[in-house]
């Protein structure tokens, strides 16, 4: 076959053996299909994307190369005529009065809380010289131990975000104009009093309250104006599961789950890997029953979902099921153990065998769990999702109680509730005393109402209140509808406390003084009350340390005094005690019988939250946008995802446009072909398709809240859609095929016996070549040296170089990786990386350096998922390294791939050298030109990290196994007058991993748990046979199933 | 055969012209070096200040103005309190210290300029070439005697590896404690 190029495509059709045969792992259908068809999110196997060619300069960047040459020469003639000598070096501006612990070049780090997203997370902001530069879980915490997700890791990028509220704004001609606090302050107040004195409603809508002073604050404020009421909403909420649990037994709040004590866990359509419940911790208790070095204990884990979920792709056995289903699937394991207890069962529902059979499971799945769910009576655990509705809650609790998951139950602590969330019912009540004039002023707390509520937050109805006040960070929906936009601050800007968790209260400090003329929305608060002409900054900050002297400190008996207990909480941004709390009670089994199966009809619509951009408060951050969907890897999109039967049912290709109605609500949704999805079920990501967000958040994806109604299963869970397509296109953006390991150009052979029967051969070489290697459980105690059997001893034809002392090197583990993406996006903050924008990522021009490539195994409709996070693996024999013409990427002798910026001339030949696809390219200067140089203004040019340099374009870069905080510890042992270890530095995404699956050290201290990685039976490397010598070793993921339902599986 | 105009213009006045451009061109670039290095550069500060006389005849330690020396990337230009600490009582009259006093109590920050500089590409560390025992002088020069501070030594990647490769030859007084200094790369580069 020649190799022969394609002028008018540029591109080079390379030698591709052929097959019939369905490949083992494939990363999309197209590779399933081997098809070539030009769908979009199909990247040529060639490295660049279609239309990578496309490089307009002129419609990029103002400055023209003709445009440069005269300013050159303009700018030489001018420096010939000034005659200076030297160049001018400009000035170092010292502080007048330095604070104390600022030491220039080194950082300080402050503990503080996460408040305004209701996660009540412990962070740790660094900072240097005054400017927070990065934001990670705080240790001490005794819920975030460390660790943050990524949303958290992200709101450092919203503080410098230049779109934020910068000044007070006030209706005015029907135009928001910028005007002062002082005349906002006295004309709200003005219409509080009038409000409260002609009876009318003051509502306070906010969030979820998880500040016990601010909960105070609004009590004051009750009593200051009477006639006020607190709304707190919040679009994705555990509502049903708190109320079926008040149901059930009684108890104010279910009980927290000691997932690390479960070894059996059936998690119906449950998210807690990534968006139910405390998902850092859950995810942190979830792998201690996976671990490799002790796989007798490894825990098994069932999912029952009609999407697919992040949880769902970490499941040994995932069971597809539409969400009518969900119900048969619990009563019937509920009916099983009832019998045999003797106790109450629930009728008129489909057995499990019957489900089997209809959605195809693997055939043990069944037995195998209800085998599990018996043997391991006290050690099993059924988790509902947050978004079922009463009626599952309260079956599955029951299941619980059959099972005897109850020695789960965490009974020493439990979820603490500042004030409850209000039900649907307040919220609509509200709605129409607004729509009768009944509401006075209207105050929207950090919420974004007419977005997530349209229905009942219309213009038009908010316009039936006198006084609509908006206190947000950022412009949004609602603050079009107000009469008063109140800029707030951000999290690190403000003071406050969280109490998420009994026995557990952290504080909040501002390590920066606000950036703009806002306030925190606290102290709007509270000026209200106090009704003062002078504002002082310090208003909350004296407030909340009142409250905590009078209302908090006396009843954690301390033996210090107040002062000494206020700053040391301060510093440690956290102070725990003994709390009791309540114990759940008897389950009523009466509360079962009304439960009926739900009616079986048409297509099944599920609207999920996204693991990015959650209720949509994010969609103006770029970090959060750019980060591909765990499953779908889409990016700057929403998307209806199908199965694949269902999209041949209703006609439409990836991008096709479904016009998707439901309860007379239409709406159009571009298709994405999602394998191993339920079928006839349509899933959508809510958050998306805001229309007042920034730059950044207008017009990405479609809004689909206009769904919401309560004729669902739940509010989240609807039936009775009908789908069509409209024949429109739309063009979706995804990662998917970019950066392949080039695993579809060759094919192992077909090996035939004498007769010509094909015996062996013929797949994909992702498994051979060693990219994705997993076992079962079983296999590899039966057998530990299970994976190692098939490799062969490569040779260099070279002498290798000797690492004598440091050699730095990476072990992930993938066990524990469960793909949530806190360390690509802890990478983007640490190293200051790009956002590129929807257009460029549909050119594969993203630049994170870490990305987290998704395979699929099996055959479409029921396929296993496998993570792998790629980065730089800093080969001893770095291909890479030999092509650069200018020597500018190189290796140190300590084995780290080096990349000099400086010397780079931007050849491209190192990313077209590189095996692993991790090499990226500046095409332009990517923060001048997204969004109009949105990430170039004044303020987001201070968060950049002063350790990294800022990457010109032109210029290749990748991962360094950030070096900057190598040098860091090597200076501090040198410092200290000791030699450096390995353990000394802990790179951005090791510190981001909420799951502690990545190791990193120095690969010849042998006794390092990174060696040991090095050296385990499970631990490999990717495309190790290519005798580049990889430097980032992946220990084998082992699921504990009978097979994997992969063809090449080693016996 | 007669010569023509473009002839004499080819054979004659090209060549000599280009030799001139050359000649020329390698002059400048010759004497320039320095400059171009910023060798000798002595620019004039917002305060006279003078090292000789609080470094060379008071024999105030380097450390107590530029305090970031042993623990940061950067040496640290003293903040204008730690000038105050002894002038508010020395020498208040003279009138470089009354620009000194209003600088400080206007809290008009001291706009120093800069005379040393590493292109922002490198990072060069101070801590960990102070705490290795080498003498501020082996790169700035004797501060200790200059009036003004001036540039001696060129801070280019050249020089920087004379030292790191040769540390011995370089400085003397460190005969036996002192290491090769590394020459990777992401030593300086990141």
């Amino acid at each position: 076959m020649n190799n022969s190029v394609d002028k008018n495509k540029n591109q080079i059709d390379l030698p591709v053996v052929k097959s019939d045969s369905k490949p083992s792992v494939w990363r999309s259908l197209d590779e399933y299909d081997n098809t070539n068809s030009d769908n979009q999110l199909k990247v040529k196997a060639n490295e660049f994307a279609d239309g990578a060619e496309n490089f307009d300069i002129s419609s990029k960047s103002k400055f023209s190369r003709r445009k440069f040459m005269a300013l050159m020469s303009a700018s030489s003639a001018m420096a010939m005529a000034a005659c200076t000598d030297y160049r001018d070096k400009g000035e170092i501006v010292p502080y007048i009065d330095k604070p104390e612990e600022v030491i220039p070049g080194i950082p300080n780090f402050y503990a503080s809380t996460l408040i305004s997203d209701g996660s009540g997370q412990g962070v740790l902001v660094k900072t240097r010289e005054g400017r927070p530069i990065l934001i990670e879980g705080n240790p001490q915490h005794p819920i975030s131990k460390g660790k943050l997700d990524s949303n958290g890791i992200a709101r450092l990028l919203d503080m410098y975000d230049p779109n934020r509220l910068q000044n007070p704004r006030k209706l005015q001609e029907s135009k928001l104009v910028d005007t002062d606090w002082g005349t906002v302050d006295k004309e709200i107040i003005q219409s509080l009093n009038s409000a409260s004195s002609s009876g009318k409603e003051i509502a306070l809508f906010t969030g979820k309250i998880i500040s016990p002073t601010f909960a105070k604050l609004i009590e004051d404020f009750k009593a200051k104006y009477p006639t006020t009421k607190v709304y707190s909403h919040e679009l994705f909420n555990d509502n049903n599961k708190q109320e079926a649990w008040n149901k059930s037994t009684g108890g104010t709040t279910y009980p927290l789950i000691h997932l690390d004590k479960a070894s059996i866990i059936l998690s119906i359509d449950s998210d807690f890997l990534g968006t139910d419940g405390n998902v850092n911790e859950n995810i942190r208790q979830f792998v201690v029953n996976r671990d490799f070095e002790n796989p007798a204990n490894f825990s098994r884990f069932y999912q029952v979902e009609g999407s697919y979920t992040l949880t769902g792709s970490n499941a040994d056995y995932r069971l597809r099921l539409t969400p009518e289903n969900y119900l048969d699937v619990i009563a019937s394991l509920v009916n099983h153990f009832a019998a045999k207890q003797g106790k109450q069962t629930m009728s008129g529902f489909k057995s499990l065998e019957a489900l089997a059979k209809e959605n195809h499971w693997k055939h043990e799945a069944v037995s195998k769990l209800i085998n599990d769910l018996e043997s391991n009576r006290g050690k099993a655990i059924v988790i509902g999702g947050k978004q079922l509705s009463v009626d599952h809650h309260i079956a599955i609790n029951y299941l619980n109680e059959l099972i005897g998951a109850n020695e789960l139950y965490n009974k020493s602590e439990s979820d603490y509730n500042v004030i409850s969330l209000s039900n649907d019912k307040e919220i609509s009540s509200l709605a129409s005393r607004m729509k009768s004039g009944n509401v006075g002023v209207l105050i929207n707390i950090d919420k974004n109402p007419t977005y997530h509520l349209p229905k009942l937050f219309s213009k038009e109805n908010l316009s039936k209140v006198k006084t609509v006040v908006s206190l947000n960070e950022f412009e949004n929906e609602t603050t079009n509808n107000s009469n008063y936009v109140l800029g707030i601050n951000h999290d690190i800007e403000s003071w406050g406390d969280a109490k998420i968790r009994t026995g557990v209260i952290s504080t909040q400090q501002p390590v920066i003084a606000p950036l703009y003329n806002t306030r925190q929305k606290e102290a709007i608060l509270l000026n209200w009350i106090n009704n003062v002409e002078n504002y002082s900054e310090d208003v909350y900050h004296k407030y909340l340390q009142s409250n905590w002297e009078t209302n908090i400190y006396p009843s954690l008996n301390r033996s210090v005094p107040f002062k000494e207990f206020w700053f040391a909480t301060l510093h440690d941004g956290v102070t725990t005690f003994n709390e009791t709390s309540i114990v759940p009670t008897e389950f009523d089994v009466s509360t079962v019988n009304s439960i009926k199966p739900t009616k079986k009809s048409n297509y099944s619509v599920i609207l999920q939250e996204n693991y990015f951009i959650r209720d949509g408060r994010y969609a103006g951050n770029g970090f959060l946008q750019e980060s591909a969907h765990p499953i779908t890897k889409v990016t700057w999109d929403n998307c209806a995802m199908v199965s694949p039967a269902t999209s041949k049912e209703l006609g439409v290709e990836i991008g096709d446009m479904l016009e998707v109605t439901l309860n007379g609500v239409a709406i159009e949704l571009p298709t994405l072909i999602q394998p191993g999805m339920a079928e006839k079920v349509i899933a959508v990501d809510l958050g998306y398709g805001r229309t007042n967000s920034s730059p950044i958040g207008n017009g990405v994806g479609f809004d689909v809240t206009p769904f919401m109604s309560e004729k669902g299963i739940s509010n989240w869970i609807y039936t009775g859609a009908s789908v069509k397509s409209t024949g429109n296109k739309y063009e979706l953006v995804s990662t998917q095929e970019h950066h392949a390991l080039d695993d579809e150009f060759l094919r192992t052979q077909v090996r035939k016996d004498e007769k010509g029967n094909v015996i062996g051969g013929d797949e994909t070489f992702a498994r051979a070549r060693g990219i994705i290697q997993e076992s079962t459980v079983e296999g590899y105690l039966k057998n530990p040296r299970i994976l190692k059997e098939h490799t062969h001893k490569v040779f260099s034809i070279t002498k290798d170089f000797e690492y004598n002392n440091m050699k730095w090197a990476m072990s992930i583990d993938m066990n524990k990786c469960i793909g949530c993406n806190a360390c690509s996006i802890a990478c983007y903050v640490e190293n200051n990386i790009p956002v590129v924008g929807k257009e460029e990522v549909g050119y594969g021009r993203e630049m994170g350096w870490m990305r987290i490539d998704r395979y699929f195994a099996g055959t479409p409709d029921d396929p296993i998922m496998s993570n792998q996070p790629m980065l730089c693996q800093h080969c001893d024999n770095a291909p890479c390294e030999n092509v650069c013409p200018v020597v500018a990427t190189t290796h140190s002798q300590d084995g780290l791939n080096q990349m000099v910026y400086n010397r780079c001339v931007g050849t491209r030949y190192c990313a077209n050298n590189c095996p692993y696809k991790v090499r990226r390219f500046n095409f332009y200067d990517f923060r001048d030109n997204l969004a109009n140089g949105y990430y170039k203004t004044e303020s987001t040019k201070i968060m950049m990290n002063p350790e990294v340099t800022i990457r010109a374009r032109g210029v290749m870069e990748k991962c360094t196994f950030c070096v900057q905080r190598i040098s860091e510890a090597k200076q501090k042992a040198k410092e200290e007058g000791r030699a450096l270890k390995g353990s000394d530095v802990t790179t951005a995404c090791q510190d981001a991993c909420p799951a502690n699956a990545i190791e990193f050290g120095n690969a010849n201290d042998k006794d390092s748990r990174l060696a040991m990685m090095r050296d385990h039976n499970l631990g490999y490397h990717v495309l190790d046979y290519l005798n580049v010598k990889p430097n980032v070793t992946y220990l084998a993921k082992l699921r504990n199933s009978d097979s994997l339902g992969v063809k090449s599986e080693h016996h | 055969m007669k010569k023509s105009v473009l002839d004499y213009g080819l054979r004659v006045r090209l060549p000599i012209t280009i030799m001139v451009i050359l000649i020329s061109y390698a002059i400048t670039f010759y004497v320039s070096r320095s400059e171009r290095d910023g060798v000798g550069y002595k620019p004039d500060q917002p305060i006279n200040f003078s090292h000789k006389l609080h470094a060379g005849e008071m024999g105030i330690d380097c450390q107590y103005c530029h305090v970031g020396v042993e623990k940061s990337r950067h040496a640290v230009v003293p903040q204008a309190s730690t000038c105050m600490n002894c002038h508010t009582m020395a020498k208040t009259d003279s009138p470089e210290i009354k620009k000194l006093t209003n600088y400080y109590e206007s809290g008009e920050a001291i706009p120093w300029k800069r005379v040393h500089q590493v292109p922002e590409y490198a990072y060069f560390n101070h801590s960990a070439h102070v705490n290795a025992g080498i003498d501020c002088a082996s790169c700035h020069g004797d501060i200790a005697s200059m009036e003004k501070v001036e540039q001696v030594h060129a801070f280019n990647m050249a020089n920087c590896l004379s030292c790191h490769r040769a540390p011995h030859e370089k400085m003397p007084y460190l005969a036996d404690e002192i290491k090769k200094g590394p020459e990777d790369c992401s030593a300086c580069h990141r």
